[in-house]
């Protein structure tokens, strides 16, 4: 089956993707540019930093830019798919969905309607086993946002290996935080996958923190050879 | 030995429908129902049929008749409660819906407590002569069979309503 990965540039999409390449053809990556920071169904850091994911994927990109606003959201995503669907002749779309419901229930409801499969391969994953996933099937991710208490400067930049996990992971225990991130608690962007040709490597970057949030934003990368 | 059996033409789909059920059923066996043997149904103690996704209609041109000549506790999920409504003589009419909603309880049963919030993943609700023990709005959500212990749930359980997976393998149907 001819698929499109909903591709945010973090770990759960990069992993959902690698998972649907090992039964389908991934066709293209459709990434949603918002620029509202509330959006509850796309806002993620560091998003501009999928097209270098993709160059480095050898894979075309599907972005449209969505104003964010909660039920036009909808429309955008819509239009997202039906033009990845048209250029790219998908036939399903694959997410990297873990728990939401309020998320997963209107990519399936535009699927539904654009005659699209919907694949949710990390769908209702134990969290603590998502993170040791990511980290075995040798996906980079670096924390690029945290937050919540008590996430503090540290973790921003951090590649996500087994040390970062383990702290994630007791601090989901003591402070009742997703440990994988699933209530946006931390956000974080692959720079290297084995899906990826090449790997990105950051050149300017910058550091934002007060009171449990903060973002790692790349100003500049670029791809170099693995 | 809790059988679950597959209703997903793709594998990628099993990821979503088959792994959550696994982690919530201990002592479990998968078997594809295309690949579905008399030992396997002679063996379960229950059986549980999976959901699958929205586009996937191909567990419609089954053959699950053998449902209806069971004599053991059997729930179906979304999918699973199609070819069980099938297997029983029951109509399936197109209705679609994706979202959470509320889910009233209108008989006292086994494997509900009361009325709850639950996930909806369906193009088609269940019509016929059946028990209804639960409802959305007036569609029948979790239905039993009136005399066997066949239950087909329209909703999906295993992502807010866990506990009815739990009752069900635990519930002593007598």
């Amino acid at each position: 089956m001819r698929l499109g990965v909903l591709y945010s540039g973090g770990k759960d999409s990069t992993l959902a993707l690698m998972k649907a390449q090992q039964f389908h053809d991934v066709l293209c990556l459709v990434t949603l540019v918002s620029s509202n920071k509330e959006s509850f169904m796309f806002h993620t850091p560091n998003i501009d930093i999928t097209s270098l994911q993709a160059e480095a994927m050898e894979l075309p990109l599907v972005r449209v830019e969505t104003l964010g606003e909660k039920e036009n959201e909808l429309a955008d995503l819509k239009k997202a798919l039906t033009l990845a669907k048209k250029q790219h002749k998908i036939e399903g779309v694959v997410t990297g969905a873990i728990r939401s419901t309020y998320q997963t229930s209107r990519v399936q409801q535009v699927c539904h309607e654009l005659g699209l499969w919907c694949f949710n391969p990390l769908w209702l994953m134990d969290q603590e086993l998502l993170l040791t996933e990511i980290i075995k099937s040798k996906i980079h991710a670096i924390i690029s946002a945290v937050s919540a208490e008590p996430l503090d400067e540290t973790f921003l930049g951090k590649k996500l290996d087994t040390r970062i996990a383990k702290r994630l992971v007791d601090l989901g225990k003591s402070h009742k935080i997703n440990p994988a991130g699933e209530g946006g608690e931390v956000e974080t962007t692959v720079l290297d996958a084995p899906t990826f040709k090449k790997k990105i490597e950051i050149l300017k970057r910058q550091i934002n923190y007060k009171n449990y949030a903060g973002t790692f934003t790349i100003l500049n990368a670029r791809l170099v050879q693995k | 030995m809790i059988l679950i059996i597959s209703a997903c033409k793709e594998p990628l789909s099993e990821l979503e429908f088959i792994e959550p059920l696994k982690a919530l059923v201990s002592n479990s066996k998968v078997v594809h129902y295309t690949q579905l043997q008399a030992k396997d149904l002679a063996l379960a103690e229950k059986i549980i049929i999976s959901g699958t996704a929205l586009a996937d209609f191909d567990y419609l041109q089954a053959d699950f008749s053998w449902i209806s000549k069971l004599n053991k506790p059997i729930l179906g999920i979304c999918a699973g409660a199609q070819v069980i409504a099938k297997a029983f003589g029951w109509e399936l009419v197109d209705e679609t819906h994706i979202d959470v909603k509320p889910v009233h309880m209108v008989k006292l049963n086994l494997l509900v407590k009361g009325d709850f919030n639950a996930y909806f993943l369906h193009t088609k609700r269940i019509r016929g002569d059946f028990t209804t023990l639960a409802k959305s709005g007036e569609t029948p959500a979790l239905i039993k069979h009136n005399v066997k212990h066949a239950y087909a749930c329209i909703f999906h359980p295993e992502v807010l309503n866990q506990e009815i997976i739990t009752l069900f393998i635990h519930a002593k149907h007598k």
